[in-house]
């Protein structure tokens, strides 16, 4: 019983991390009808930022993580011009690809800067690395810690896009992009915006996450496919089932690696992303784009 | 023999009711027009009669055989030709390769006599290529042939494509609002290309337009739609006064306006 | 005949086969390493470019299906004790097999969503050969004896350089022939307008189904071949970055070309020695290329050959048209949107 609670308690804290990476990726789906494909990329750079002004630069942690954040959302500007603006001319698949491209340029900047393939940096503990015991169930302090974290998160980005200006003009161009331009939209700096908030999103999810994992450049992909999986399986166009999507993925990998194998824990994400995109074409929560003649 | 029958097709697009029992029947070597205000179904109407949608209920049936819920290829290799709405040139071709990809389906080269360029193959490419010039000429465009397609104006590429449906000798075409876009001149040619197609081809035309001059000269018969539902069918001058159609344009105030003034 | 209508496609391509069939004569072992690889990734772009260049299809998972080609037959020689000869075809059409299965998907699943569909089968693929140790040897990789050539008086190397050679060469004869035909018109119909595709006649899945056989035995061949050449495999070979090595030849080269294919090959692979030290360095200028070619020039090099060149005859199957430069002229690879994008139409 100890395991299973272990489980599941693990099960939801990664996966409210994975929600977070997902949401990201959402928030721009929705409003640009584009998945950065570099968005776990930006998740090693909020991670590599944080260890560089923490670890390195003896900046302390807040200020560190606020950098690392900042960092990723700048990064996210890059983007949008980048891969997104001067591209979107020549269609929806040239981002894609351009997105790619700016994945690897990231990845490659991160091998560069900060090792080659097989080093690890290992992020110092916050808080205490002792598990604490609730009755039945422990939990790593750090991961309470990524849960409080997300649903933080989670709750200033509803209130951003109910109560604030900006949020709403988000909405809005998300759902109707002639509509908000003839209203006086400036609709390139919303999408720019837009591009950098996902970004510090998983900027934030990787200063989060880095005393619980390893950081090496190639780990922003595995997040990415994971996030995309919590994504898919929620509906690419739902918030909140980015978030169930996320809980439900963290699930199953624990499941998964808890009573069937631990190698088995890597692939339940890919098998989620084939089972959704063809048994649930709008996922669990969302609604898919309609091909119309 | 009704080339084509539609018989009482329904269809529902999440829970907003399409098409509502329509029926109708298209003859051999007529030009049918259906006219209807927006949203009133006809895309649907054409886009189930062409196997993109299937419908809930209903049939469709071409010379007597059933088609309902056939894939679109399918229904196309029975002599069923269609434009649509937006500019379906192929891009990537020129409009040459654009008017040989109509005759496909007459054609039976496999990746075995392309890969061998056998002789056969040759011929038959030599064939369609032929078909594909005399196609253009007959439509006036024989002389881009070998341009790539997005060379042309709206206009000029609707016509093209028009000319890639007739190519394969269809027996009935549909056209989504063959003259959306055209400017006066141009709807005449269009008018006088519909009758040429009619007479000398005797194929049948089934027309969505809203440019009403259009329709109501060169149809034989026109079907109106309203809100899914057939509201008249008959001639031209028997639609235009019809007290319906009219309400379903303009309303009912304005007819009762016209009748008390 | 006059020079400039020498300098042309044709002629590009005889000039890089005599050079590449001379080679063996003038270059040293590592060289010709390198030059058998070209042949190799020359192979794997022309598949490639019938997937995602002609047909339109946006899959990710051709170098995964490359790996199941070089596994394929590899694991056949050494569980097996087949000889080489043998193991190759099996390996290529078994790569064939499995990569035709994702026709299902790709009918209905398009742009991004195929995109993650194949890219994610191609990451399930990378776990089993790591993880199913009992029979791929795991992540370490395996040896596998190098082909056989019998009676034939010949060097090992220079067998397998041949061997390659010639296989090339005619599959790009093959690939040539194929898009000249009806066959490569219903791939390109299905890519720019699938719905009037069909409402020509052309059968969605028939033509997917093509589609990804052909890039697919293209690939199981290449990984056959790598299998003989390397006689090592192991999984890293067949992972993501390859995969965008491979994308990135076609893009560069020109979608919907197939010398465009040869050429970003060619060129691509010439790149990779350059910057052979720096794993690092590699994949920042290979993102670069995909970012720069994306924004100025997404119809790739043959663009500028075909301008340039005055003897470069190019069949207009690029993707998006060859002569599109207005703005919002949107029909580039399998970009299917229900949305239109305001600011595209402002630029």
């Amino acid at each position: 019983m100890l395991m299973f609670s272990y489980l599941m308690a693990t099960g939801i804290t990664t996966g409210a991390f994975y929600a977070l990476v997902a949401l990201g990726i959402v928030i721009v789906y929705k409003s640009t009808e584009v998945v950065n494909l570099a968005h776990g990329d930006l998740f090693m750079v909020g991670g590599m930022l944080a260890y560089t002004c923490y670890v390195m630069g003896g900046i302390p942690y807040l200020p560190s993580l606020l950098l690392a954040v900042a960092g990723a959302f700048v990064v996210g500007i890059l983007t949008e011009r980048v891969a997104y603006r001067s591209v979107l001319k020549h269609g929806l698949a040239s981002v894609l690809v351009a997105t790619i491209g700016v994945s690897f340029v990231l990845k490659g900047i991160g091998r560069y800067i900060w090792g080659g393939k097989g080093d690890y940096l290992a992020f110092p503990p916050i808080v205490s690395p002792e598990p604490l015991q609730f009755g039945n169930i422990m939990i790593m302090s750090q991961q309470l810690v990524v849960l409080l974290a997300v649903i933080v998160v989670m709750a200033a980005l509803a209130l951003f896009f109910k109560r604030t200006r900006a949020g709403k003009w988000m909405q809005a161009t998300a759902s109707n992009p002639k509509a908000a331009m003839l209203c006086g939209l400036r609709i390139d700096r919303i999408y720019m915006y837009t591009f950098a908030v996902g970004a510090a999103l998983a900027g934030a999810a990787g200063v989060l996450m880095a005393p619980l994992t390893h950081l090496y450049p190639d780990v922003g992909f595995v997040l990415f496919i994971k996030g995309m999986a919590a994504a898919v399986l929620g509906g690419l166009t739902s918030i909140p089932g980015a978030v169930l999507g996320g809980v439900l993925l963290g699930l199953a990998e624990q499941l998964a690696a808890g009573y069937l194998h631990s190698s088995f824990q890597d692939v339940v994400a890919f098998l989620v992303i084939m089972f959704a995109l063809i048994f649930l074409p709008t996922g669990l929560l969302g609604a898919r784009g309609l091909r119309k003649v | 023999m009704s080339i084509l029958a539609v018989d009482a097709v329904s269809i529902s697009f999440g829970g907003v009711r399409a098409l509502d029992a329509v029926s109708a029947t298209f003859g051999a070597g007529e030009i049918v027009g259906i006219i209807g205000p927006n949203g009133a179904g006809k895309t649907t109407l054409l886009n189930v009669i062409c196997g993109i949608n299937r419908p809930d209920t209903g049939n469709i049936r071409l010379q007597d055989r059933v088609i309902t819920g056939m894939k679109p290829n399918r229904i196309a290799g029975m002599g069923l030709a269609r434009t649509f709405q937006t500019s379906q040139l192929f891009a990537g071709m020129s409009i040459l390769e654009n008017m040989m990809t109509g005759l496909h389906l007459c054609s039976g080269t496999s990746l075995y006599g392309a890969a061998l360029q056998t002789k056969r193959m040759r011929a038959e490419e030599a064939e369609l290529a032929a078909r594909a010039r005399d196609a253009l000429d007959f439509v006036g465009f024989g002389g881009f042939a070998d341009r790539p397609g997005n060379v042309l104006s709206f206009g000029q590429r609707r016509i093209v494509e028009i000319a890639r449906t007739l190519i394969s000798d269809p027996k009935i075409v549909l056209l989504d609002e063959p003259a959306v876009g055209l400017s006066v001149n141009r709807v005449e040619e269009l008018d006088s290309l519909l009758r040429r197609i009619r007479d000398e081809k005797g194929v049948t035309l089934v027309m969505i337009e809203h440019v009403i001059r259009l329709v109501m000269g060169v149809s034989d018969r026109v079907v109106v739609l309203n809100s899914g539902q057939k509201i008249a069918d008959g001639r031209p001058e028997e639609i235009r006064n019809n007290p319906t159609v009219i309400e379903a344009y303009l309303g009912k105030q304005i007819d009762a306006a016209r009748s008390a003034s | 005949m006059t020079l400039p209508v020498l300098v042309g496609n044709r002629s590009f391509l005889a000039l890089l086969f005599g050079a590449l069939l001379a080679l063996p004569a003038f270059a040293n072992q590592y060289t010709l390493f390198v030059g058998n690889l070209m042949l190799l990734y020359i192979i794997l772009a022309l598949g490639l470019n019938i997937l995602v260049g002609f047909a339109g299809l946006l899959a990710f998972a051709n170098a995964a299906i490359y790996g199941i080609g070089a596994y394929g037959t590899a694991l056949l020689q050494v569980h097996l004790g087949w000889s080489f000869w043998a193991a190759a075809p099996v390996g290529a059409v078994l790569a064939m097999l499995i990569g035709t299965l994702l026709a299902f998907p790709a009918l209905r699943l398009s742009g991004i969503f195929l995109a993650l569909a194949t890219l994610a089968f191609a990451q399930a693929t990378q776990w089993v050969l790591w993880h199913w140790q009992s029979v791929t040897f795991g992540a370490g990789g395996f040896r596998v004896p190098p082909p056989d050539f019998g009676w034939i008086p010949v060097k090992q190397d220079y067998g397998i350089y041949f061997v390659s050679w010639a296989v090339t060469l005619g599959l790009l004869l093959f690939t040539w022939r194929i898009m000249r035909s009806r066959i490569g018109r219903a791939f390109v119909a299905m890519r720019d307008g699938e719905i009037a595709a069909q409402s020509l006649g052309i059968d969605l899945l028939t033509y997917k189904a093509m589609a990804f056989a052909l890039s697919s035995f293209y690939a199981g061949v290449a990984g056959a071949l790598y299998s003989g050449l390397l006689g090592f495999v192991s999984p890293e070979a067949f992972d993501l970055f390859q995969m965008i090595i491979q994308k990135a030849m076609i893009v560069v080269g020109g979608l919907g070309s197939v010398v465009g294919s040869v050429l970003g090959a060619a060129l691509l692979v010439y790149v990779m020695e350059v910057l052979r030290e720096f794993k690092s360095t590699q994949e920042i200028v290979f993102g670069a290329l995909l970012i720069a070619f994306m924004v100025f020039q997404p119809h790739g090099l043959v663009v500028f050959m075909k301008r340039w060149l005055p003897g470069w005859e190019e069949p207009l199957h690029l993707a998006g048209g060859v002569q599109s430069t207005a703005p919002g002229h949107d029909t580039s690879v399998a970009g299917a949107t229900s949305k239109e994008h305001a600011s595209a139409e402002r630029t």
